[in-house]
């Protein structure tokens, strides 16, 4: 019998050297962090030059399950996943259907291909300036729009509609990874089922429905997968349009990020420790969701 | 047969685990709670032999960074042999770099603000900076001949434990408005003094159209609060005794004065632009240089800034929250920034002789930096002339005195929950003061 191994590296060492040293770079730079990270969520360690660091065991998780912290806690893991399967809805949805759009003949096509791809080019910080020029509520472009349905609001200052905007913000710049994905997954459809169906005489909404959709189910799953996992951890544009502890938009990773780092002069309040701890429990929640909505993909994917 | 290599697979995966974690471990251990040395290191006379490279890490400000330069020349003039390494961080990173390089002992002089933990917080409040200075990570600078040349009464402030361990560079008060001179003399009005006179203004103001306060909600630092407290709690010792009575419980956050803290900023904000929750500092600013705005609520610290923008003549005075004009009588501040020299700093003579320099220039310094200054006989800009009656008694703000308790919840993290209080949160006065309770009862 042969074993697996065989069919993957055959005989030649230069594949297992490079796959070795692939391996070791994850290990060194994913894997000892990640155990480090666990070791020092059980520590109260300050990450400073003589300050003693001393094993404090559950204390930290205690501490962020406790009267005093919970509240504010769930509140930002609430905000988390209505960010994470808001982004995750949206960005797919709207993506697919921008896909399909750019897969058919249209004059202007790679130029319109460019243009959705653009966001993803920018950086964070770009795409928070220009969305803070736009959304400036005294005398931004979106201001005006609103004024002119007679309304007025702080956008981003706005505790009810700030969460809004900033999945829509998320949604815009996400959705050029997720259209080449999906596009990529339409071209490997074989067109002579198209053709099957349209000497069946099927409608363009079912040919959607019944050829496209089941057959882009394995790209579905990867553009999910990422955007569930990307979201639920994401904080960045967050900060960028809304700071870091506005409570209306307040996100685990967030949490996490100035609990550990701290923001201005002053140093952080809690420990190092204490933020490793609540990084532990983002990792269980978005392992929890990630393994689920697997499974859950995989099994589609096999009935359709 | 097959099912053995596999389990032997199994233990074989788990081990290096078990090694990495282990490994993790060890290293920690090793990397921390090694004893600091401490002791004193004499400035240099000999320029000669100052040698070697210097490096410096501030936080960035447009002043600062200006009057930092003008230092670093006069230093360069006086010690040639040195390289020195200017770097100035924005605000919102100076921690997480500050952290990064003192772990590599890459910083020779930085910023550090040790505050000493008042007997009646518990030690887990400490912060890190007191924590540092506790464990001998900064060089005492108490009996170093530069320090002489700094105000007696600026190094009580800064001082930890007894011993100076960081060198001021100014003082800025941020308690007050800076106002519009030429939309108060249009208009009749002028500075008010107690909380009628004050909302009598703003009203006046409102009815002719113009903003009376501009507020950048998103990123202020919650100045107003800050303002409001000073006028409640005007000396040192009415927030101790207000900081002591929270922590022994002995006084709640939402009755007397602290519920009134919350409605008066409550009311100011009425008297705010309209949506100012979005807006930032900078627009803030704009609208107070473009004549929309009457006032701000912002720091002396801008003063270089608004001079330089040359659009407004301006004016400052407390904000008076208090209807006793001699509550109302002087601002509240904070010693600016502190330089300090950690204990693992690899040029020590260097530093010293840098921060002797510091001290010699300090005149050239603060023209630039625009602060109050924290010698005796230096002139500041006229601006510190024309606000010396609300000065003449220097008053620490609340929060320099207020110390968080970390096991209550956020809401009672300063401990006035006006990020609650809309329009930039969701309550009203007395639902926010009632949440900050509740969060402050559940860390006792």
């Amino acid at each position: 019998m042969r074993s697996s191994n065989y069919i993957v590296f055959g005989q030649r060492w230069t594949a297992q050297l490079t796959f070795a040293i692939g391996i070791s770079l994850v290990v060194l730079f994913s894997l000892i962090p990640a155990v480090g990270i666990l070791v020092i969520s059980f520590t109260d360690i300050r990450s400073l030059p003589y300050l003693p660091t001393s094993w404090v065991g559950i204390d930290n998780y205690l501490t962020f399950f406790s009267a005093a912290q919970i509240g504010y806690n769930l509140a930002a893991l609430k905000n988390t996943f209505v960010f994470a399967l808001a982004v995750t809805f949206f960005q797919n949805t709207i993506a697919l259907l921008i896909a399909v759009l750019l897969n058919q003949r249209l004059k202007g096509r790679n130029f319109a291909r460019a243009v959705v791809f653009l966001p993803t080019i920018l950086g964070v910080t770009v795409i928070g300036l220009i969305f803070s020029l736009i959304f400036n509520p005294s005398a931004g472009p979106a201001a005006e729009l609103w004024a002119a349905f007679g309304r007025s609001t702080a956008f981003f200052g706005d505790p009810e509609l700030a969460m809004t905007l900033v999945i829509f913000v998320q949604v815009w710049a996400g959705i050029g990874v997720a259209v080449v994905i999906y596009l990529a997954g339409l071209q490997a459809i074989p067109p002579e089922l198209y053709e099957v169906a349209d000497i069946d005489g099927a409608t363009s909404w079912q040919k959607l429905r019944y050829v496209t959709i089941p057959l882009l189910m394995p790209s579905v799953t990867a553009n999910t997968l990422l955007c569930i996992i990307g979201s639920l951890q994401s904080y960045q544009l967050i900060y960028v349009l809304t700071g870091p502890s506005n409570p209306a938009t307040q996100v685990l990773s967030l949490a996490i990020f100035t609990q550990g780092f701290g923001g201005a002069q002053g140093g952080t309040v809690q420990s190092q420790g204490y933020a490793a701890a609540i990084s532990m429990v983002q990792f269980v929640i978005v392992a929890v969701i990630s393994l689920a909505t697997l499974a859950y993909l995989r099994r589609k994917e096999t009935v359709l | 047969m097959a099912k053995m290599p596999s389990r032997a697979k199994r233990t074989l995966r788990i081990s290096p685990l078990a090694a990495i974690a282990a490994a993790t471990a060890f290293a920690l251990a090793s990397c921390s709670g090694t004893a600091a040395p401490g002791g004193s290191v004499a400035v240099p006379t000999d320029a000669g032999a100052v040698t070697g490279e210097l490096n410096i890490l501030v936080s960035s400000a447009k002043g600062s960074d200006a009057g930092f330069k003008a230092v670093n020349d006069a230093f360069a003039a006086k010690f040639p042999n040195v390289k020195v390494n200017f770097t100035s961080v924005p605000n919102e990173n100076y921690n997480q770099a500050r952290t990064s390089r003192l772990t590599a002992g890459s910083i020779d002089v930085g910023l550090a603000g040790p505050k000493e933990l008042p007997s009646y917080v518990p030690a887990a409040n400490m912060g890190d900076d007191a924590r540092l200075a506790e464990a001998g990570g900064f060089v005492d600078l108490t009996d170093q001949a530069f320090m002489k040349k700094f105000t007696p009464s600026v190094l009580e402030k800064i001082a930890y434990k007894g011993k100076n361990y960081t060198v001021p560079t100014g003082l800025s008060y941020y308690s007050g408005l800076t106002y519009n001179k030429k939309i108060f003399a249009d208009n009749g009005l002028t500075p008010p003094t107690t909380w009628d006179e004050f909302v009598t203004l703003c009203e006046a103001l409102k009815a002719k159209g113009i903003t009376p306060i501009s507020i950048g909600g998103k990123d202020t630092a919650g100045i107003v609060m800050l303002s409001v407290v000073q006028s409640l709690y005007p000396t040192a010792q009415a927030k101790q005794d207000l900081a002591k009575s929270l922590y022994e419980n002995s006084a709640r956050l939402d009755d007397g004065k602290q519920l009134e803290v919350l409605q008066k900023v409550e009311q100011i904000y009425t008297y705010a632009q309209p949506n100012f929750a979005g807006s930032n500092y900078s627009q803030m600013t704009s609208e107070f240089l473009t004549g929309k705005a009457a006032m701000i609520s912002d720091g002396t610290w801008n003063v270089g800034s608004l001079r330089e923008a040359d659009q407004v003549d301006f004016g400052y005075f407390p904000l008076p929250a208090s209807n006793n004009a001699a509550d109302n009588a002087f601002l509240g501040g904070k010693v600016e920034l502190t330089l300090a020299v950690p204990s693992n700093a690899k040029n020590k003579p260097a530093a010293m002789a840098w921060l002797g320099v510091f001290a010699d220039n300090y005149k050239a310094f603060n023209e630039k930096a625009g602060f109050a200054p924290a010698q005796v006989g230096v002139e500041g800009d006229p601006f510190y002339t024309e606000i010396e009656k609300y000065t003449k008694n220097f008053e620490p703000a609340w929060d320099t005195i207020w110390i968080p308790n970390t096991k209550a919840g956020q809401a009672a993290n300063l401990p006035f929950n006006w990020t609650a209080l809309k329009p930039m949160g969701q309550s009203d006065a007395q639902a926010a003061a009632v949440a900050a309770q509740k969060d402050w009862e559940a860390g006792k």
